[in-house]
């Protein structure tokens, strides 16, 4: 069963295109990263999945069925910025989560929040930007989900953090669902991708495998993408 | 699903919305102590009570207002702007999403209402109260019927029904009733106003503001017809009898305040859901 299906995919913010005639087809399994630079209509692709934004035309299937209560139940969504009640303690959030999520497992957002030294009892406006948005990802992380998607869930954290956070995606990862990660920082995600998809101008450019591409062009993605996307 | 959105909706709203509560209470006690002293009983005192009157009013008034306000940015805030990304990607359904705000807004601004009601009808009692003991009457004799046989005091009952045409009990009642869907239609207002702004493409918050003008003008409009025309009969015939014209007129208004806010409330309701079903739009 395809596991996320979008059809001729369109989006238009008045005399705007933001996507235009997507088709994209995600099966189980895979970490993919999404790849384009700014205002190429990432987090437009992102937000429709996510059911945030009504597409102009098109259609978007989770497991077949279209976006509603179901597809909200499989799909671990972190927005790329802050969406959490300032005025609310870290633990408050957990319960939050755990009472709507039937998936999340608050151990291990506890666990991972002693390993970042993120006290539980702190409220949120008390943290960093970078502290919210570890916590953010830890919450998201912490559920087992059939799709995750993180729009850029690195851009904030310092470079010593990256590591780590990289390392909580991957450890909470199960092996049956699929990650789509929205990034700029390719260098820093390029070990732990296997497929690609590269969007310029609200069109698909490229979705194909990391290894394939690799083997066809002898270049990172990295390289890829700034030669795909030259200014 | 429902319960829990109920859950961390009241969570998130309790602590504002009860001190502002609490505000009421305090001002009635405040208000109770100095009204049951005799600071009033000089001429000189007349300005400060005026302007103690006016405080309480301008207070009342203002918590009302603060209230509902708070609830108005509420629902923008949790559903429109950032959390709206955490909430519109809950497994539940844009109604049950709705329906949370509304039935903890109604729990706040009807306790709310019943509140300043009750601060009035304290403070009256307590001026009542104050004029009896004064006048040396029997209190409870002042507030019901039988007060007539005090000869020239006339009792507050009699009183009462002679000029808004109901009697004291018929009339708490009925306000009760008003009150009741009253703040169903008052909160709904601003709840479609905010959904209306939401079809806007841009400025999404100055458009639901205006949307509410408009459906305030036209709340107004309504109820000012539905309330002055079954009154232009008794306009025209009963013109030289004053206090028959007087309370005949109150005694429509009540009922016709609760069927037209009723109808609005209704009117509202219906729109709002068609409204929050609609595919969101989050900026």
């Amino acid at each position: 069963m395809t596991l996320l299906k979008c059809n001729n995919l369109t989006k238009t913010y008045g005399n705007v295109t933001a996507l235009s005639n997507i088709n994209l087809q995600i099966e189980s399994g895979h970490i993919i990263g999404l790849l384009g630079p700014n205002g190429s209509g990432k987090t437009t692709l992102i937000k429709l999945i996510a059911g945030l934004l009504s597409p102009t035309s098109g259609s978007i299937y989770v497991q077949e069925k279209p976006l509603g209560t179901v597809s909200k139940s499989l799909i671990s969504y972190l927005p790329d910025h802050s969406y959490l009640n300032d005025n609310w303690k870290v633990q408050d959030m957990i319960d939050f989560f755990e009472d709507f999520y039937k998936d999340f497992d608050s151990t291990r957002a506890y666990d991972m929040l002693e390993k970042l030294n993120i006290n539980p009892s702190h409220k949120l406006k008390t943290f960093s930007k970078g502290t919210k948005e570890k916590v953010q990802l830890i919450l998201v992380m912490s559920r087992r989900a059939s799709i995750y998607i993180l729009d850029e869930p690195i851009a904030g954290v310092d470079p010593a953090a990256r590591d780590y956070i990289l390392e909580i995606i991957l450890s909470n990862y199960d092996e049956n669902a699929t990650l789509l990660i929205s990034t700029h920082l390719i260098s820093d995600i390029e070990n732990i991708l296997d497929e690609v998809i590269f969007i310029q101008n609200g069109t698909i450019h490229t979705h194909a495998s990391v290894d394939d591409l690799r083997q066809k062009d002898h270049k990172s993605i990295d390289a890829l993408f700034r030669e795909v996307f030259k200014c | 699903m429902l319960g829990k959105l109920i859950k961390y909706e009241q969570k998130a709203t309790y602590k504002v919305l009860t001190i502002i509560n609490f505000v009421i209470i305090l001002l009635t006690l405040i208000g109770a102590f100095i009204l049951n002293t005799n600071i009033f009983n000089n001429s000189e005192s007349i300005p400060l009570a005026i302007l103690l009157v006016i405080f309480y009013s301008l207070s009342l008034i203002a918590m009302g207002i603060i209230i509902v306000i708070y609830l108005y940015i509420r629902f923008y805030k949790n559903l429109f702007t950032a959390e709206g990304y955490l909430m519109h990607t809950l497994p539940v359904t844009p109604l049950q999403l709705f329906h949370s705000k509304l039935i903890v807004g109604y729990f706040w601004t009807f306790l709310n209402s019943l509140l300043m009601i009750l601060s009035i009808s304290t403070l009256g009692f307590v001026v009542g109260y104050h004029i009896t003991k004064v006048e040396q009457l029997n209190f409870i004799e002042f507030f019901t019927e039988n007060g007539i046989q005090l000869s020239e005091k006339e009792s507050f009952a009699i009183s009462f029904q002679k000029i808004f045409g109901y009697t004291p009990e018929g009339f708490v009642i009925l306000l009760l009733i008003l009150l009741i869907v009253s703040c169903f239609s008052s909160l709904l207002m601003g709840y479609l106003s905010i959904l209306l702004g939401q079809l806007v493409e841009k400025y999404k918050l100055a458009a639901s503001v205006g949307f509410y003008i408009v459906i305030y003008i036209v709340n107004q409009v309504i109820s000012s017809f539905i309330m002055i025309l079954p009154n232009l009969k008794f306009m025209i015939s009963s013109i030289d009898n004053t206090e028959f014209f007087i309370s005949d007129f109150y005694k429509n208004l009540l009922p016709l305040s609760i069927i037209t806010q009723l109808l609005l409330g209704i009117i509202f309701y219906f729109m709002s859901v068609l409204l929050v079903q609609r595919k969101v739009n989050l900026d």
